[in-house]
């Protein structure tokens, strides 16, 4: 389980609204190589490994990615607040505002909806490595 | 930056070290020398935390009459103005 803290784990502030860095910075939050991905594949990994170790740190960095995915999300957020429909239109961000307004939604950068399939669990111990491995390349490049 | 800001980065600070000195500890359990600032870094955590908790409301939540209120308080952590600070 788990217990929320009402904190961010690095304090977001972000003073100018800017909807079009909102629109790339959202694929951190819903996108291929994004928090929620990085938060779910680490969860669900962890119940099939084989060493309490790696139980523990699968726990721990899963956890830390939510904590990413909530900073993400605070970005996003306060980027978008108290926008024209005008400069909704000139960020390019009106293909994203007809369905979910302001709305936090998981997403890539090209508007592609969060899916599963952007991580995996086999229930191997070096093959899950590996993903991951492959995953956190991914998210720093 | 207020005050609240102020003692809300400073708690981050100690938190971010307390997470990654965990996980470091998750698969080196014997360092005595990680576990020692571990111990630091969760004093200070803790000690910073009361003053917060005792000034703008609960981190984490516990229930009682004077706290419930205070919990649902904005602002919430994604919230860029801070209601009466």
């Amino acid at each position: 389980m788990w217990v929320y803290e009402k904190k961010l784990q690095y304090p977001i502030k972000i003073k100018n609204p800017n909807p079009a860095m909102a629109k790339i910075i959202i694929s951190q939050y819903g996108g291929p190589d994004g928090e929620l991905g990085a938060s779910l594949r680490y969860l669900s990994q962890r119940y099939s490994m084989p060493y309490p170790e790696l139980k523990a740190i699968l726990t721990d960095i899963g956890t830390e990615e939510l904590a990413h995915l909530e900073m993400i999300g605070a970005m996003v957020y306060q980027l978008t607040r108290n926008l024209s429909p005008e400069e909704i239109k000139a960020a390019g961000m009106d293909a994203y505002f007809v369905d979910h307004t302001t709305g936090v939604y998981p997403s890539s950068a090209a508007g592609t909806p969060f899916t599963a399939a952007y991580i995996q669990s086999k229930g191997d111990v070096l093959t899950d490595l590996h993903e991951n491995l492959a995953a956190e390349q991914k998210a720093f490049q | 930056m207020t005050q609240r800001q102020k003692l809300m980065q400073q708690i981050a600070a100690y938190d971010f070290a307390i997470v990654e000195l965990n996980l470091y500890l998750d698969t080196h359990p014997n360092d005595t020398a990680a576990k020692r600032r571990l111990s630091d870094s969760e004093h200070k955590s803790r000690q910073l935390r009361a003053e917060y908790e005792a000034k703008y409301g609960p981190i984490v939540f516990r229930d009682s009459p004077d706290t419930r209120m205070l919990w649902i308080k904005n602002p919430w952590p994604w919230d860029l103005c801070e209601e009466g600070d």
